[in-house]
């Protein structure tokens, strides 16, 4: 099992609550940290102030990014991660939102997400959720290498 | 017609003799020729002169030539007119009608040139006469036809477009009487604003250029009001290919016109009023799917919440908190619902729907995977493979799920619901029946419930929100098919929905196809 957090962006607090309680219900509790808006993730990841201790704030082994998001929208984090000249550019995204328009899911798979997960509607649907995304995402999948130098496929731009 | 080859001459140079010149003029017998001593009395005859006149020579020979003239012209004075104005100018050239022996008139072609000796002194005339009597039937008879076209204005006009004839459609349709506009320039006809851009002129050179203009315009009647017409000017061309003229039909279009504008001013208004609604719509369906987007967050907290509190919180629930708990979630399960039609609704309305050939059976398989396990024992379906409709797979097999939800859906408390799918093609549609053994219902209620939150039943008795079949009925719309309901109180109903078919995959995507 992954030690590395799971980075939850979500701006809305009953959405983000929720989501927190149904992976504390997890028999292994993944670690968790919360951040409520775009601007935030970047300066989390680019280890910015606040976040430039990565003992306190360690880089998370997967996101979970929610499109609608105040100042910087999902889809600019995603862009402004798959941009990024360093081994950051590998990190796991997925999608998780309310949004069921195949534009949006389309443009998400564009800008290079590797997953899109819509928000349940009832509190068992999440319960689920949270036990296959901890055993896929957090088990079955072998993360990549995060740190150390520039990836070796150059993406464009 | 001159018997030259018969005649011998001894060499070339003689045919300048003056006796080979004489011996033609007087063998022509399509032309009269004759001279005139300086009086008028006629001193030769030819051949054609005798045919023409009926005069033989010593008849001819010592007559003053007024004897040709109808008496009209005598009174006018005309054989004296003509020489004198021979005399003057060398040669008169007229046309008129003219009296043979017998009395009987021909219409003539008349050239008087004088004739000069060396000093220069008047000695006489020669005539050549040609009888164009049917020349100028045919003329006759093209003019008063012309001049009796009453719903064209048909006028001519010399080259530099000044009228020279006016037949009574121009009259009526221009209002000048003859006398009026003949001798003006037909730059008269045009609005102040063409006659300031100088179309007239244009016009006039077009047709000369090209041979013929041809065009529409506002014109200007005498008294001043316009009218619409259609143009056409031609250009007259002798054999020569000398202008000498042209010829203008003018028709009067002014209430074609005005029908024409009006036809198009209503499809402009009819036009921008579509565009409106079709702008006012797309707002609408916009607002209406972000909305229901954006009911779908607190929802969601209501009913994590609501379970979050059944579940951490058990011990101090008591059966009537539970209760409570339940009312809660059954609201939001209820309002989740109606957000989600509506959220389809709108999709339904708004995505583009490419239409392809799908295949009717698999929709409606598609339909019965998504109804729930508890009515497959109760559905019996009838759709033969093979049959294809043009539609959107995703749709199609949505409209069906519809159907059959509120096939099911609307039985009699005490009987368990049966369902029946049943498609057939004829005329190039495809129709589709779900027949169930329900409730049925009254006539008076079968237009109102396609309409969208439309119920007839209280929410306890029959839940729902009233969208399933609004959906059907846009989507179909889209689709171009067409909807409807047979039904009875009591008997059950009949739902069905007809969709063009879907052609066979069309010969071009064969190789040599013919």
């Amino acid at each position: 099992m992954n030690n590395e957090p799971v980075l939850l962006v979500e701006d809305d607090p009953a959405d983000a609550r929720l989501i927190q309680r149904a992976f504390a219900k997890l028999a292994t509790a993944p670690a968790m940290i919360r951040l409520t808006n775009g601007d935030d993730v970047v300066s989390y990841l680019a280890g910015e102030p606040p976040y430039e201790n990565r003992t306190s704030y360690p880089l998370p082994c997967v996101i979970l990014l929610d499109i609608k998001l105040p100042r910087r929208s999902g889809f600019e984090v995603l862009q402004w991660v798959r941009r990024q000249p360093t081994a950051l550019n590998r990190l796991p995204v997925i999608m998780l939102t309310s949004s069921r328009h195949s534009v949006d899911i389309n443009r998400a798979y564009d800008l290079g997400a590797n997953s899109y997960l819509t928000k349940p509607e009832s509190g068992s649907q999440l319960d689920e959720l949270a036990t296959r995304f901890q055993s896929y995402w957090l088990g079955l999948n072998e993360s990549p290498d995060l740190h150390g130098g520039v990836a070796t496929i150059k993406r464009e731009k | 017609m001159l018997p030259l080859s018969t005649a011998t001459f001894p060499n070339p140079t003689g045919l300048s003799s003056e006796k080979v010149f004489r011996f033609l003029v007087e063998t022509v017998s399509d032309y009269a020729i004759f001279l005139l001593d300086p009086s008028g009395h006629i001193t030769s005859w030819n051949i054609g002169a005798e045919r023409l006149h009926g005069y033989k020579r010593e008849e001819a020979i010592g007559r003053h030539f007024s004897i040709f003239y109808i008496p009209a012209d005598l009174e006018l004075d005309k054989p004296a007119i003509e020489l004198r104005r021979a005399a003057a100018e060398g040669h008169f050239e007229e046309e008129g009608w003219r009296v043979r022996k017998d009395g009987s008139r021909f219409w003539a072609n008349v050239l008087n040139t004088r004739i000069l000796d060396e000093n220069g002194t008047l000695i006489g005339f020669g005539k050549i006469i040609r009888d164009l009597t049917d020349h100028r039937l045919q003329d006759l008879r093209y003019r008063l036809l012309v001049e009796g076209v009453q719903d064209y204005a048909i006028f001519s006009m010399d080259p530099n477009g000044v009228v020279t004839s006016w037949n009574v459609g121009a009259e009526r349709i221009k209002g000048y009487k003859p006398q009026e506009i003949i001798g003006k320039n037909f730059s008269t006809f045009y609005t102040p604003e063409d006659r300031a851009s100088n179309l007239p002129k244009k016009v006039l050179q077009t047709a000369a250029r090209e041979g013929r203009f041809a065009g529409e315009g506002w014109r200007v009647r005498k008294d001043g009001t316009y009218f619409w017409s259609n143009v056409v000017v031609t250009a007259l061309r002798d054999e020569d290919g000398t202008l000498y003229g042209f010829s203008k039909v003018t028709r009067d279009m002014t209430e074609r016109k005005r029908l024409l504008d009006a036809i198009q001013r209503h499809s402009q208004e009819l036009e921008l009023r579509v565009q409106e609604r079709e702008e006012t719509n797309a707002e609408l369906e916009a607002f209406a799917y972000s909305v229901s987007h954006d009911l779908r967050a607190p929802l969601r907290a209501i009913t994590g919440f609501a379970e979050a509190l059944r579940e951490d919180c058990a011990a101090g629930l008591d059966d009537l908190g539970r209760d409570y708990l339940n009312e809660i979630t059954n609201a939001a399960d209820r309002m989740n619902v109606l957000v989600k039609d509506l959220l389809d609704y709108g999709r339904v309305s708004r995505i583009d729907l490419p239409l392809t050939r799908v295949s009717l059976s698999e929709a409606v398989e598609k339909a019965t995977k998504q109804l729930g396990d508890e009515h497959v024992g109760s559905l019996t379906v009838n759709v033969p493979a093979g049959l294809f409709v043009k539609a959107h797979l995703q749709i199609l097999a949505q409209v069906i799920l519809n159907l059959l939800t509120n096939a099911f859906k609307f039985h009699f408390k005490n009987a368990a619901p049966e369902v029946r799918v049943l498609a057939e093609a004829s005329d190039g549609r495809v129709r589709l029946n779900v027949r169930d053994n329900g409730i049925g219902i009254a006539p008076q209620h079968q237009e109102r419930i396609w309409q969208v939150f439309e119920r007839l039943h209280e929410r306890e008795e029959y839940p729902g929100s009233g969208i399933g079949l609004a959906i059907v009925k846009r989507a179909v719309g889209r689709m171009h098919g067409s909807y409807g309901v047979e039904s009875e109180v009591g008997k059950g109903s009949t739902f069905w929905i007809e969709l063009p078919q879907a052609q066979e995959p069309a010969s071009n995507e064969k190789e040599g196809n013919e």
